[in-house]
């Protein structure tokens, strides 16, 4: 049986970043800040001159900013999954991860809710897809998935930003308690927003975060749901097809997992936390990345073999043709390959406690999962039903930069996550010490 | 982009035009003519503002006249027509004088008269070369002095140049257009009356000065299909319009025409043509038995039947099918020929090689330039640029500040066709009025104007043209004002003459195999040139190779493979004269071993959008001006790939249908079991049948007529502010027209079969672009039409990648920022002008509905479906478009749709489209149908 640190040294332990500021977070912090700024300036370049400074066309209206939107909207699936998922399924082990998570969900939500609005034409009025009673008494079309896209993304990212802030009230408490200096304990104070700890505090925080994480489980599902609703809703080929909502989710939450695996693993190197995020703990993400890409591999084959059961021609040139022959046919085998093929190595206990395999198998997933967002998107544009609008698509600088900047903000966010926020859940973690204290049952059970 | 950014400040722009003002009811018409012009059909009592008037005028190219109506809005030109009673128009525009409108407000158009590179103005010219100060110069009988005038036809510039004689008896008059016929007799062609045709190397469908009444009475001729429709057979090197339209189109190289018209002359009865007849023969594509089979469809049809020629074959290959027309009894019937009404016509001493001879040798003192552009389009042997340069005193008066407006010593801004008096003939030599309808915006000068400054005449040039109209029996108040009206003379075409002798040449030409033949073409939207700074027709898809901002050096895809390129590598054509690095473009059905180029690019004039655009050949056409050379064509290998900007990369329909042609033979096997077909598709829609009481639109358009001129994309683009984007963003796939021709081919490499497919918003009833828009700004009118509603849209294009058929267009940049002031003043007031981020598309010209539906209301009478004329099909010259509300079941639309060749583009899609297309009908010649 493991040695369990006592709540004193396990409080002080987890605040530890926030008050000592190591070296080479100011690296990262700054090389990262540097890539927000391409994106501000890449993105400012697009608001002043138009659409026209991406590589988008007729037939290709959308591709890099889409495909990011996905793609960020599915990074942020994996969060709320561990989070409230999991607590539902009352799976413990999830308290050493979950606030990671939680704050990785946030930040990729914060980066894809740019991308629908600084694709638009006119983004100034991005708030006309919204139902708000106008003097002119004009509503946005229900028809359509967009509005609902709105909808959902903005409940989503409501109910995660509250879900995380809940999480975090009794930890904000610990730290404005330790804080070294006067101003520190007025800023986390104001965060903790009173919290004392007492039972009373504790029973009714107990049912709102099992309320909100009950709120929160159904959207994981909904908002990747709707969101693929943009693409099953047309009657362009690739797009059009039943499967599309729980592949969407089903990817969503593969590529979530991946991140996740990518952010905890120097996380756990820079602050010695290997005895509270554990091997374990790798190897349940690895086994559910290991389910997720199986099911992922059924969408393929299954989207594959309607598009011939259909007998339409149109759907089977776009994936028996198209995709694995035609332009982008290189992104389509590396996509093919990184999701599919990578995390079969998770079938070796071995490959998933190595956090090297873990590592670079997520990098492989996430980069397989924008490539499949960019073949669904571009490749079922770019040669749709009548062949004389045929024309590729091809990104310019501008794409690349906000692509790239995109990221770098998300790391920017991060970092200053980890250096302003309690990057574990303590007070979580605290009661699964009392408990494995108690009766050392409690972990074995969690690990069933 | 920046190549559309314009010079002309603010206050240039109000000193140019008081349009704004007119609006605002101030001055209504400060810029119409001083003169009293005469509207078309009527005239009203007064201007109404935000009503348009109409004007007939006619546009003069290569010296022959078309016929045009010109609409204009209080007092500004905004889009041009055709004059439906014109015999050269019939209605239709081509796309040349429909894009002459953005011409006229051209921003880089000549605008001050300047000597040597100083400004002064008019009156100094005047001054300068008037007779009293000119003579000192050129001597008393004018023997230094020479004046070079574009290919016209005009009476009054005839009468202005027999008085400059008088004054100058010595003075050297020639006139020069590149493209211009120069033949003493032209030939007139009546197709509706024939009932096979042979094209050779002709391209009558679509260039040429006649193109639109010879395409209107080819398509008479082929909008039923029955035993009646006429049969095309063109033989050709360069795809043309004309050859993709055909029944059947055999491939021949450019020197082996005039054998194979011997061989063709042999087989019609003339066994005096040495032809090998027994031998089977290739001649780059037709053979020997072909020859025989379309021999013997001419020959039943003798005198009923029609050879013609490209204008631009040498004159013994014109020979020769003077021949064949005369042995097959056409002459008289469906060919005749007329006095050419060019002046000079058939006499060297008025040509440009006259010209450069007296430049060479220093005999001309002061050269007077009108119009055309001598120090560029001339061939590079001849060397007129040079000898132009060293000329003591030259003057130059065009739109623009071209090479030659550069090279030469005075500098005079010329009228446009829409700012000034003028006549001219139509190519059957009817008379054609130039009617002004806005005055000279740059104070421009017209040729008539310069050349009574030259002789010190001091009348109005409107004056001027009426005494020489009078001369040509145009006499008194009424018979003026008809014409004027009419914009030309009623039954004025020139009288049959008798053509020429025919001398058949009996020597077979030498036949080399070692080189390639190299073509040069007229451009199908820059011409030689002249049209290079135009916006609309830069961007213009080339009607067969969908080529914008660009020309190439077209190869066969075998030729190509030969000498190891690739389209966008680029060969070093070398003809005797010069030697010019192109890129290549491989077409499918050129012929091979034969390169074909292409005039009127590679501009080096003071024009911003035509600079840089292109590469120049004429510095490697032959001094003789012959248009087939010899050539060797070389691989460049250190030049880097070239970047086309073409509209369509995918050419095959890959089974999908949807273009439909079948033959003659094929549809009336399934006509005899044709049945309505009065079954909706099955849908979970169950919308309610639309109210009767209002006009549903529809249109439909017939493949079998539409021939891919692109008449229609200029018109859309003129009626609809269409923006113009660019060479880079035409790479890009953004260019914006409204209407675009999607080209289909099929079969070979080699001999492909072509369709044209006029492709716009199909209107559809359950349009898939409707239900995704997300904040409702595309919808449906309860007309039927499917609407934008531009101010609404925030541009997420999830429309367009819900549309099947990829109509809509997106500004993604602010295009109409980026336009000049006086281009602002082509807009027609009558359509919003978009703004960047939305999305934009075809609306059934929408406006012209509602004009109709209006007036109709105020006059009180009943509106009806026919009387709504949309501005693709007003252009088409072949009538090809038809419009109307499916309400009217009597109505012509109604009958088409109908009828057993309609179809809807992707009908299985359900979207029930408002648009159906009329599957093409290729008339077939049993003997060479292989499809049976």
């Amino acid at each position: 049986m493991r040695t369990l640190p006592s709540d004193a040294v396990l409080t002080e332990r987890l605040l530890a970043p926030l008050w000592n500021v190591p070296r080479f977070w100011w690296l990262l912090f700054g090389l990262s800040s540097m890539g927000t700024l391409l994106l501000i300036g890449a993105v400012s370049y697009t608001v002043a001159r138009g659409i026209g400074v991406w590589g988008n066309n007729i037939p290709v209206a959308w591709a890099f900013a889409i495909t990011n939107f996905v793609w960020w909207i599915g990074i942020g699936h994996a969060g709320t999954f561990i989070s409230a998922f999991l607590l539902l399924l009352n799976q413990r082990w999830r308290g050493s991860i979950n606030r990671i998570a939680e704050a990785m969900t946030i930040f990729a939500l914060v980066n894809a809710a740019m991308f629908p609005v600084l694709h638009l034409g006119r983004p100034w009025f991005f708030y006309w897809l919204v139902p708000y009673p106008s003097t002119m008494n004009v509503w946005p079309n229900f028809k359509s998935a967009l509005p609902w896209d709105v909808a959902a993304v903005t409940a989503y990212f409501t109910v995660s930003l509250l879900f995380w802030y809940l999480g975090l009230v009794p930890d904000f408490a610990s730290a404005r308690d330790a804080a070294p200096t006067r101003l520190r304990r007025i800023a986390y104070g104001v965060f903790a927003m009173g919290w004392r700890g007492s039972g009373y505090q504790w029973s009714r925080y107990r049912i709102a975060y099992m309320l909100l994480a009950g709120l929160a489980t159904p959207l994981v599902i909904s908002v990747h749901s709707i969101v693929s609703l943009d693409f099953s809703i047309t009657k362009l080929p690739g797009w059009h097809s039943t499967i599309f909502p729980p592949y969407f989710v089903i990817g969503a939450i593969y590529s979530g997992l991946a991140m996740v695996i990518i952010l905890l693993i120097p996380l756990r190197r820079a602050f010695s936390l290997a005895d509270l995020i554990t091997e374990m703990h790798f190897d349940r993400l690895a086994k559910l990345m290991l389910v997720m890409g199986l099911m992922l591999l059924y969408s393929y084959v299954m989207e594959s073999f309607m598009s011939w059961y259909s007998g339409d021609q149109y759907e089977r040139y776009v994936y028996l043709f198209s995709r694995p022959r035609g332009p982008y046919a290189v992104a389509y085998w590396i996509m093919t390959i990184f999701n599919v093929g990578a995390p079969q190595v998770f079938w070796l206990r071995r490959f998933r406690t190595s956090t090297v395999v873990l590592f670079l198998v997520s990098v492989a997933v996430l980069i397989g999962m924008w490539l499949e967002r960019f073949i669904i998107i571009v490749t079922s544009l770019n040669r749709d039903f009548l062949t004389s609008s045929w024309h590729v698509f091809v990104p310019t600088w501008v794409d690349l930069s906000i692509l790239a900047g995109s990221l770098a903000l998300f790391s920017t966010l991060f970092l200053l996550f980890v250096r302003f926020v309690p990057a574990m859940a303590i007070s979580e973690m605290k009661v699964l010490r009392h408990e494995l204290s108690v009766s050392p049952t409690v972990g074995q059970a969690a690990d069933a | 982009m920046t190549s559309f950014d314009d010079e002309l400040s603010r206050r240039n722009f109000v000193k140019l035009l008081g349009a704004s003002m007119a609006l605002a009811g101030l001055d209504g018409c400060s810029r119409m003519p001083g003169e009293k012009i005469l509207p078309y059909v009527h005239q009203p009592r007064e201007l109404t503002p935000g009503i348009a008037t109409h004007y007939a005028t006619a546009m003069m190219l290569d010296g022959f006249a078309t016929g045009l109506v010109v609409e204009s809005h209080e007092g500004r030109p905004t889009k041009i027509e055709g004059n439906p009673d014109h015999p050269a128009s019939l209605g239709a525009a081509g796309i040349f004088e429909q894009a002459s409108l953005l011409q006229l407000y051209d921003s880089n158009r000549a605008s001050a008269v300047r000597s040597a590179h100083a400004p002064t103005g008019w009156e100094a010219f005047s001054e300068a070369f008037s007779p009293r100060a000119l003579r000192n110069h050129v001597g008393g009988h004018g023997a230094g002095l020479a004046l070079l005038l574009e290919a016209t036809s005009s009476s009054v510039i005839a009468d202005m140049i027999a008085t400059l004689k008088g004054l100058y008896p010595e003075a050297g008059i020639h006139y020069y257009s590149p493209l211009a016929r120069t033949e003493a007799s032209i030939p007139q062609y009546d197709i509706r009356a024939a009932n096979v045709i042979l094209a050779i190397e002709s391209d009558f469908l679509a260039a040429g000065p006649m193109q639109l009444r010879m395409s209107r009475e080819f398509s008479d001729r082929r909008r039923e299909p029955s035993a009646d429709m006429n049969r095309l057979y063109a033989i050709e090197s360069a795809v043309t319009v004309t050859g993709s339209s055909a029944d059947h189109r055999f491939r021949c190289r450019p020197s082996m025409i005039q054998p194979v018209l011997a061989e063709l002359y042999s087989l019609l009865g003339d066994a005096s043509v040495p032809a090998q007849r027994a031998a089977e023969r290739s001649y780059g594509g037709i053979t020997s038995s072909a020859l025989r089979v379309i021999a013997a469809d001419l020959s039943r049809h003798k005198g009923q039947c029609l050879v013609i020629a490209g204008e631009r074959q040498p004159p013994s290959v014109h020979a020769l099918v003077a021949a064949i027309n005369e042995q097959l009894g056409n002459t008289g019937r469906t060919v005749w020929r007329i006095r050419s009404p060019l002046l000079g016509a058939g006499d060297g001493s008025f040509s440009i090689e006259a010209l450069a001879g007296r430049l060479r040798d220093g005999a001309v003192d002061t050269l007077i330039c009108i119009g055309g552009n001598p120090s560029y389009n001339t061939p590079g042997p001849l060397q007129f640029d040079g000898a132009f340069r060293k000329v003591r005193n030259t003057a130059y008066v065009g739109l623009y500040e071209n090479e030659t407006g550069q090279n030469a010593k005075w500098l005079v801004p010329a009228a446009h066709y829409l700012e000034t008096w003028g006549d001219g003939r139509a190519y059957d030599g009817t008379l054609s009025v130039v009617q002004p309808l806005v005055q000279p915006l740059n104070g421009g000068k017209s040729a008539v104007e310069i050349l009574a400054a030259v002789c010190g005449v001091e009348k109005s040039p409107l004056a001027l043209l009426r005494e020489s109209l009078g001369r040509t029996g145009l006499v008194g108040e009424t018979a003026w004002t008809d014409a004027v009206r009419r914009g030309f003379v009623v039954g004025a075409a020139a009288p049959r003459i008798q053509g020429p002798t025919i001398v058949v040449p009996t020597a077979a030409a030498p036949e080399k195999t070692d080189h390639i033949d190299v073509t040069f073409a007229a451009d199908s939207r820059t011409h030689d040139g002249s049209f290079a700074n135009n916006g609309w027709l830069q961007e213009l898809p080339d009607p067969v190779t969908k080529l914008t901002w660009d020309n190439a050096a077209h190869l066969s895809p075998a030729t190509a493979a030969r000498l190891l390129v690739g389209s966008g590598d680029t060969v070093l054509v070398r003809t005797p004269a010069s030697s010019i690095r192109l890129p290549v473009l491989i077409v499918a059905g050129h012929a091979d071993d034969s390169v074909t180029v292409h005039f009127g690019y590679g501009r080096r004039g003071a024009e911003r959008l035509a600079a840089g655009v292109g590469t120049d050949v004429f510095p490697m056409w032959p001094a003789t001006g012959a248009f087939v050379s010899s050539a060797s064509v070389d691989r460049a290998v250190d030049a880097g790939q070239h970047t086309f900007a073409i509209t369509q990369s995918h050419w095959k329909m890959d089974g999908r249908e949807q273009a439909k042609s079948e033959t003659l033979r094929s549809y009336n096997a399934r006509q005899a079991t044709f049945k309505p077909d009065d079954h909706p598709p099955p849908s979970l829609f169950k919308g309610e049948p639309p109210p009767a009481a209002v006009k549903q639109w529809a249109m439909t358009i017939d493949l079998g007529l539409c021939t891919g001129c692109s008449a229609c994309v200029v018109a859309c683009q003129s009626e609809n502010n269409i923006p113009v984007v660019g060479k880079e963003d035409v790479e890009k796939s953004r260019e914006m027209q409204w209407l675009r021709i999607d080209r289909y081919q099929d079969g070979t490499e080699e001999n492909p079969e072509f369709i044209a497919q006029p492709m716009l918003c199909q209107q559809c009833e359950r349009a898939p672009c409707e239900y995704v828009c997300p904040v409702g700004a595309t919808d449906h009118s309860p007309d039927g039409l499917n609407e934008m509603v531009y101010n609404r849209c925030v541009g997420t294009r999830f429309c367009s990648n819900n549309c099947p058929y990829k109509v809509r267009r997106f500004n993604w940049f602010d295009y109409n920022a980026e336009i000049s002031e006086t281009e602002k003043m082509a807009k027609n007031p009558d359509v919003t002008v978009r703004e960047r981020g939305v999305m934009e598309k075809c609306t059934f010209c929408v406006q012209r509905i509602r004009e109709k539906e209006i007036s109709a209301e105020v006059a009180g009478t009943p509106f009806l479906g026919s009387s709504v004329v949309t501005a693709c099909q007003q252009a088409c010259p072949t009538r090809a478009i038809t419009f109307g509300s499916l309400t009217e079941p009597e109505s012509e639309v109604m009958r088409q749709r109908e009828g057993p060749r309609a179809y809807n583009v992707l009908d299985e899609l359900g979207t029930r489209p408002r648009v159906r297309y009329l599957s093409r009908i290729r008339n077939a010649n049993p003997a060479l149908d292989t499809e049976q």
